[in-house]
């Protein structure tokens, strides 16, 4: 079979091209949703924090944290639906184990430190989140490693810049990052 | 030099073993999403995937997911290396350009 250069030059663009696509399709797809979800959740959850004082603050970030793993746990079904791994079984119990553990681990570093105000309670939970969404970015899949770095950085610049503020900086500038990068990807992608 | 395989070298079939190719080794892709992502019909990739698992370059894997019937098809491993072996070909071809 022969084919003069022009014709191999538009075969691989199309190779290429699929393979973006592909790629593209596959991370992208699930991540917004996430992304948009868990960015209504921040927003909600630290502008109540800011703005509001008591008991009701505890009640509105168990409620909007139920409702985010319940509009999230469908989005991953049919994700897994799409495309199916052979591995992911043993893989997903593994991912199950390292974030209860993870979890304990959080638990017990803040027992231990005894943090002296809700911030550095907070900043030590999204530290430990951010830790684990590295790690499982890095053994599962890299394309969903690089945005907990970006959300670190913005994290700690408002503990230590803003400090009077870092609520609403987590809420609107973090959260509301999250929901428009979820957009992004959803409508340019 | 690798030689060119007619099989894959049709567009469609080649945009087929491109989609498979990017999957993870062993992950397998449903035939309704693959369909949306290649932007073909159903007869049309129906007939090319025939081709294709005739060849040993993919695997169908027809199952129920929810009580609804659904088919999975992935790249195997003859196929994937057919599929490198070929785009080594073209980029030998595109360097004589």
């Amino acid at each position: 079979m022969n084919i003069s250069p022009d014709e191999a030059e538009e075969a691989l663009a199309a190779i290429q091209k699929v393979t973006d696509k592909t790629r593209r399709s596959i991370a992208g797809s699930g991540a917004y949703i996430f992304l948009i979800v868990t960015g209504i959740v921040w927003l909600v959850g630290f502008l109540s924090t800011q703005f509001l004082t008591g008991e009701i603050v505890a009640y509105i970030w168990i409620g909007i944290s139920l409702l985010g793993t319940a509009l999230s746990i469908p989005v991953g079904i049919r994700m897994g639906k799409r495309v199916r791994s052979p591995s992911f079984g043993p893989t997903a119990k593994r991912a199950t184990i390292f974030w209860l553990l993870l979890a304990f681990y959080a638990v017990a570093v803040i027992a231990v430190a005894q943090p002296a105000e809700g911030k550095q309670v907070t900043m030590f939970v999204i530290l430990f989140i951010m830790l684990g969404q590295l790690a499982m970015g890095l053994i599962l899949s890299f394309s969903t490693t690089w945005w907990a770095l970006p959300i670190t950085a913005l994290a700690l610049t408002g503990y230590f810049l803003l400090p009077d503020f870092f609520y609403l900086w987590m809420g609107v500038l973090v959260g509301g990052g999250m929901i428009a990068f979820g957009l992004y990807i959803r409508l340019r992608w | 030099m690798p030689d060119l395989n007619e099989t894959i070298h049709q567009p469609v079939r080649l945009k087929i073993m491109a989609a498979l190719v990017a999957l993870d080794s062993g992950n397998e892709v449903d035939f309704t999403y693959l369909r949306g992502l290649l932007e073909v019909t159903n007869g049309n990739l129906g007939a090319h995937l025939r081709k294709l698992e005739e060849a040993g370059y993919i695997t169908v894997n027809k199952t129920f997911v929810d009580r609804k019937p659904r088919t999975y098809v992935s790249a195997t491993p003859a196929g994937r290396e057919v599929f490198r072996e070929h785009v080594a070909a073209l980029e030998s071809i595109l360097k004589r350009k």
